[in-house]
């Protein structure tokens, strides 16, 4: 018997530790199980069934109240009728059947012999030919005559056939009569549960039931369970994982399960439908959930299924507390893309809408744009796409014969001070440059550019005031004229495009305002002020209106006082910059006390960037001081500067706190004094703050594929080159266009004294006409005491304009003569039409003065070179339908002309012929129309 | 008695259903103006020699009109609460609202929602018919020969429509636009009227071109009619 054979290991032990391994490894398979089952998505996907059957329920309970219960009761009382009288007639609906049954035979021969006779006729037909072609004549006369004893037959035998066949219909005719009212009555009441009957498979589809149990219980739930992971794939784009990239996957749909439905508006979250499914989301929106996915808008971690490490972000503390308490969320402090706050997801539209002025359907962000267009961010900041920004602040090249130096130290100390209203940031004295020696270098950095831009601005010719004017014509002048379309003036609060026309006697000599008003680019070649064509008279009256107003507060604030060895410390500062101590002191000892004051001041002006928005001799070509913001709103938010202060550490946070108090992130530093924060304050309130963070987000690069992001096409191309100047030149100040109304519209009580709405003007004017208004406008419209201003555009912008407004009514280039071929019997009927339309009782072509604005209507000697034809008869057609509110009125009301004896009374042909007249129609026709007619009597 | 109870109870019951239904109530009095009537402006129609021709006096404006007694002219007069959740017949006989002499006749009025506005031109001159609704669909429509017509209609109701006339701007009508046919338009006289009102509580509300409006609550019960006045104060 062989021992016992050695052994490396004990068995007893291996047993036991075999033992508690299994168990271990058991006690974890459960827990993973267990784990897996209570999974957070897990949970939303059931409460969803849940809230979906509710709903299918309380609307399956509204379905049965809303169905007429009489009618129903009616209808299946009638339908158990139906079936009774159905049952009594059994017997003679069986023996009809019985009937049909033996016709369908009979039915069957006589058609197979029909048609056996049909082709014996054919056969024989095929010999005759034959013999006939072989000139057999006997034997084809043989055949004829087969031919000719077989059609008798053939034709009664089809006879035969319809009979029997009217004999069948007219049985089962009597068949459906018995059965056809209980199947009439059938359909009915199924009509009328129709909704009923659907919502009641809903219900029972979500109700819970043992197949989807199994379907989901844990460790089966590998074969097909109805809870599971949604998952859009987005083939075009990408997540990058620093060193690989791969397919954006967005799983939010897992837990926001109603997004994309319809219905699910009022639902709890995350269940709530997104808002605007037309834009959004539904797969013939312009952005469909399976091409864009979600958190290529919303930001975020689409691969996670957890509401934590999706990188959900609050709106705000509250929020957070909120989400904390429901969901114990938590912020993934470094998730590479967290999402965007809600307030924030407009932001997200420029990755693919470049090149346009404002994005389409994102008011926030046209807003930070347009924001940011208007205080200048690009003077100071290179940003992609802004390039064509002008300067924002009037141009200092001539200012020494504008303004006193007194004015501009006081300005610089604290512009709000002047005009509460101004773009003009407030530069000096703010809280990092408060202590008394950074305050005493600021005023004497003020005095330095005042004196600086004395000394280097040209001075311009100012002729003197050809009359006194009258403070009361000129209020008059300022409401009337157009300075509203860009002002805010005389107490009317329209348009804050311009500067606020107030304090201006403290600030401006009526020499220089006059010149100013009457030509703009005479002081600033560069300017965006129009030349509003006034007379001597007017220009003084309006400059005497304007200088009333003075800021006497601001005239007495205190100048500072300039130390000279301030001056001299910053000169010297400056100077050190470049030189070495002693050259710089030599340098230093070689100035005047103005030379030194004029230095500084130019220094001041390069350090703090004044140039970003004023043209100022000596920086024509300097490069502008602020950081690029191309790219801000991808930018690493380690890369920002938090400072000491308490601030969440997200972008948002950082923008909004650096444009409310810009220079914060300097407090409880230590800093020498051009060491500290240069950005100006420009006290934005919190909606602007909000608005330009939105902007500062958008900025932000991603690999869009060319063919994702929103490609413009040339017309596209071109309505946007408008665009830019209709922003830049305020064209919507007065004029409701481009789907926006004129901001001054509101000023007018009667609509039609206020400037023409210029919604369809491409369609309606020639586009040569109207490049040659905007040239040198003329007097359209006379009783309008508005005036189109002289905007002195250069080629370029004249036909952009044209092009923007054609596009816009999308007329395209012709090269065709539409000039209208009038026949005589036109010209004829459009004269007998214009006079018994009284044409011009309104449209005189010198209107005698004094008569009020309703009686005066457009020249119409104008209109042969100012209209399009086609457009001529659409309005004399409607003109409501062009035009809401028109004094025009129609005289082919409900499309019936009232002069059924001129051309046969038809609507469209009197229009054509009162266009065609207008097309010949000059000052002599209009002088010979004007004569007083004898009035008909009636 | 059995019976004699039941029908007893059945007699009174259709008694009170008649009397609730049948018993219509009217409700009329004055408009006033309190204090002195303000001069009326004349309109000079000189713009137009064919309307300044059809006038031998000058024409005062018609937009207070004071007579005897204060007696306050053009103010429309209507149920404006009560009655909603009812509705009524559209009458097919159209109201007239005339072009004469270059004026509306008449100034103020009323119509109901649906029911046809004949619009005649009796001058021998152009005028536009220019109806102003906010609820409705606006209309302009040239009249240029005399003695044309036109029908037009509001389709909702609205409390006043301002009829213009562009080519003549001192011509404009108001008509009150209404889902019922409970309005008045005080005359000459300043006494307005409202016929067959079913019983009920109703705020009655005066409107006028100058002075705005007024409201009053009434109820109106049985056979008896009720008064209601107003007055308007400068």
């Amino acid at each position: 018997m062989p021992g016992k054979s050695p052994s490396l290991y004990d068995l007893k032990k291996t047993t036991v530790w075999f033992a508690i391994s299994s168990l271990v490894l058991l006690i974890s398979l459960v827990a993973m199980v267990l784990e897996d089952s209570t999974r957070e998505w897990k949970h939303w996907q059931k409460e969803f069934v849940t809230y979906s059957r509710e709903k299918a329920e309380g609307e399956l309970q509204k379905a049965r109240k809303a169905v007429d219960q009489k009618k129903l009761a009616a209808l299946e009382a009638q339908l158990v009728e139906a079936h009774m009288s159905a049952n009594e007639q059994k017997s003679k609906v069986r023996e009809l059947e019985k009937e049909t049954a033996a016709l369908a035979i009979k039915i069957t021969q006589t058609t197979m012999r029909y048609q056996n006779e049909k082709q014996f006729q054919d056969s024989d037909r095929y010999f005759l030919e034959e013999h006939r072609l072989h000139h057999e004549d006997e034997q084809a006369a043989e055949f004829a005559k087969r031919m000719e004893e077989r059609a008798p037959v053939i034709d009664s035998l089809k006879r035969d056939l319809e009979g029997l066949q009217a004999e069948d219909d007219a049985r089962k005719e009597s068949i459906n009569e018995i059965t056809q009212k209980a199947r009439e009555l059938t359909r009915q009441i199924q009509q009328l549960t129709e909704s009923i009957t659907r919502l009641e498979s809903t219900v029972k589809k979500l109700s819970p039931n043992v197949a989807t149990a199994i379907l989901n219980a844990p460790m089966l739930d590998f074969m097909k369970p109805t809870l599971q992971i949604q998952q859009i794939v987005l083939e075009n784009l990408y997540d990058d994982y620093f060193f690989k990239k791969s397919n954006k996957v967005d799983r939010c749909t897992t837990c926001h399960l109603g997004i994309d439905q319809t219905g699910f508006e009022d639902a709890p979250k995350p269940f709530q439908t997104h808002p605007r499914l037309e834009l959004f989301l539904s797969a013939n929106s312009p952005h469909p959930a399976e091409t864009f996915g979600c958190t290529t808008c919303h930001g975020g971690s689409g691969q996670s299924v957890s509401f934590t490490t999706a990188a959900h972000t609050p709106q705000s503390d509250e929020q957070a507390a909120e989400w904390k308490k429901d969901y114990g969320w938590r912020e993934m402090t470094h998730a590479i893309s967290k999402m965007l706050p809600l307030s924030y997801t407009e932001a997200s539209c420029t990755k693919c809408h470049g090149g346009v002025v404002d994005v389409p359907q994102a008011p926030k962000l046209a807003e930070g744009r347009r924001l940011a267009r208007t205080y200048g961010c690009a003077g100071c900041h290179k940003i992609e796409g802004f390039e064509k920004q002008w300067k924002v602040g009037p141009s200092l090249e001539h200012v020494q014969s504008k303004l006193e130096p007194d004015w501009i130290i006081r300005w610089l100390m604290n512009p709000k001070e002047f005009r509460a209203s101004t773009k003009m940031p407030r530069i000096f004295h703010l809280e990092n440059t408060s202590d008394v020696k950074s305050a005493e270098k600021s005023d004497a950095s003020i005095a330095g550019i005042a004196a600086y831009l004395m000394k280097n601005s040209d001075p311009i010719a100012l002729g003197s005031l050809p009359t006194k004017g009258n403070p009361e014509a000129g209020e008059a002048l300022v409401k009337e004229v157009g300075c509203l379309g860009c002002h805010t003036a005389a107490g009317v609060d329209a348009n804050n495009f311009g500067p606020e026309l107030t304090g201006l006697g403290s600030k401006v000599t009526p020499e220089w305002l006059y010149a100013w008003l009457k030509d703009p680019k005479h002081y600033s070649s560069e300017t965006r002020m129009p030349n509003m064509r006034l007379s001597n008279e007017e220009a003084a009256h309006i400059t005497a209106y304007l200088l009333e107003d003075r800021n006497e507060k601001f005239e007495s604030i205190r100048l500072p006082i300039v130390k000279s060895e301030v001056v001299d410390g910053l000169a010297m500062m400056f100077l050190k910059g470049r030189l070495r101590y002693d050259d710089a002191q030599a340098k230093l000892n070689a100035m005047s006390a103005q030379e030194r004051l004029e230095f500084i001041g130019e220094k001041t002006i390069v350090h703090q960037g004044c140039f970003g928005c004023h043209t100022i001799h000596g920086f024509e070509d300097t490069k502008p001081i602020g950081t690029e913001l191309t790219d801000e709103g991808s930018k690493d938010v380690h890369k920002l500067d938090f400072g000491l202060i308490h601030l969440d550490h997200t972008r948002q946070a950082w923008f909004y706190q650096k444009l409310k108090e810009p220079r914060i992130f300097d407090r409880g530093k230590e800093k020498v004094y051009h060491e500290k924060l240069r950005m100006p304050d420009f006290g934005f309130n919190d909606d602007q703050a909000e608005r330009l963070t939105t902007f500062l987000l958008s900025l932000q690069k991603e690999d869009i594929p060319l063919e994702m992001s929103k490609q413009l096409d040339l017309r596209e191309q071109e309505i946007e080159r408008g665009r830019y100047l209709v922003a830049k030149f305020n064209c919507q100040g007065c004029h409701t266009l481009d789907g926006q109304e004129g901001k001054v519209r509101k000023v007018f009580d009667d609509a039609g004294n206020a400037p023409p709405l210029l919604t369809g003007e491409g369609k309606k004017v020639d586009g040569g006409w109207l490049y040659d208004f905007l040239e040198k406008p003329v007097t359209i419209r006379p009783w309008l005491s508005y005036r189109m201003p002289t905007f002195e555009f250069d080629e370029e912008s004249l036909t952009h304009i044209v092009r923007y407004f054609e596009n816009l009514s999308e007329v395209p280039i012709s090269y065709k003569d539409d000039t209208p071929k009038p026949t005589a019997e036109n010209i004829e009927a459009g004269k007998k039409l214009f006079k018994a339309f009284q044409c011009i009782k309104c449209h005189k072509s010198n209107p005698e003065p004094g008569l009020s604005a309703s009686f005066l209507a457009p020249d119409l000697v104008m209109t042969k070179s100012r209209l399009r034809p086609d457009w001529v008869v659409e309005w004399l057609m409607d003109p409501q339908a062009l035009q809401e509110g028109t004094m025009m009125p129609t005289f082919f009301y409900d499309g019936q002309s009232p002069m059924p004896e001129i051309l046969g009374g038809d609507a469209l042909r009197q229009s054509e012929a009162i266009r065609d007249y207008l097309w010949l129609f000059n000052a002599e026709e209009a002088h010979g129309a004007a004569q007083p007619q004898v009035p008909q009597a009636g | 008695m059995k019976k004699i109870a039941k029908v007893t109870l059945t007699t009174l019951f259709v008694l009170a259903v008649w009397s609730a239904s049948s018993y219509a109530g009217m409700v009329s009095g004055t408009v006033k103006f309190d204090g002195a009537a303000p001069e009326a402006a004349v309109i000079s129609m000189d713009a137009d020699p064919t309307c300044a021709g059809a006038h031998s006096e000058s024409v005062l404006s018609e937009e207070v009109v004071v007579g005897d007694a204060g007696a306050l002219q053009n103010v429309f007069v209507y149920v404006k609460e009560g009655l909603e959740g009812q509705t009524f017949d559209t009458p097919s006989t159209p109201v007239t609202l005339d072009q004469k002499g270059c004026q509306y006749k008449p100034h103020v009025f009323g119509v109901q929602v649906g029911q046809p506005v004949d619009i005649i031109n009796s001058d021998p001159t152009l005028h536009n018919v220019h109806g102003l609704p906010k609820n409705s669909k606006e209309f302009n429509l040239g009249m240029p020969i005399p003695g044309m017509r036109v029908k037009r209609k509001f389709d909702s109701a609205e409390v006043m429509v301002k009829f213009k006339c562009d080519v003549h701007p001192w011509m404009n009508a108001y008509v009150g636009v209404v889902s019922h046919p409970f309005f008045s338009t005080t005359g000459s006289d300043g006494s307005f009227e409202i016929k067959d009102l079913p019983a009920g509580s109703y705020v009655l509300e005066a409107w006028h071109e100058k002075y705005g409006t007024q409201t009053m609550n009434v109820t109106v019960d049985d056979a008896a009619p009720q008064s209601a006045s107003f007055t308007f104060t400068g």
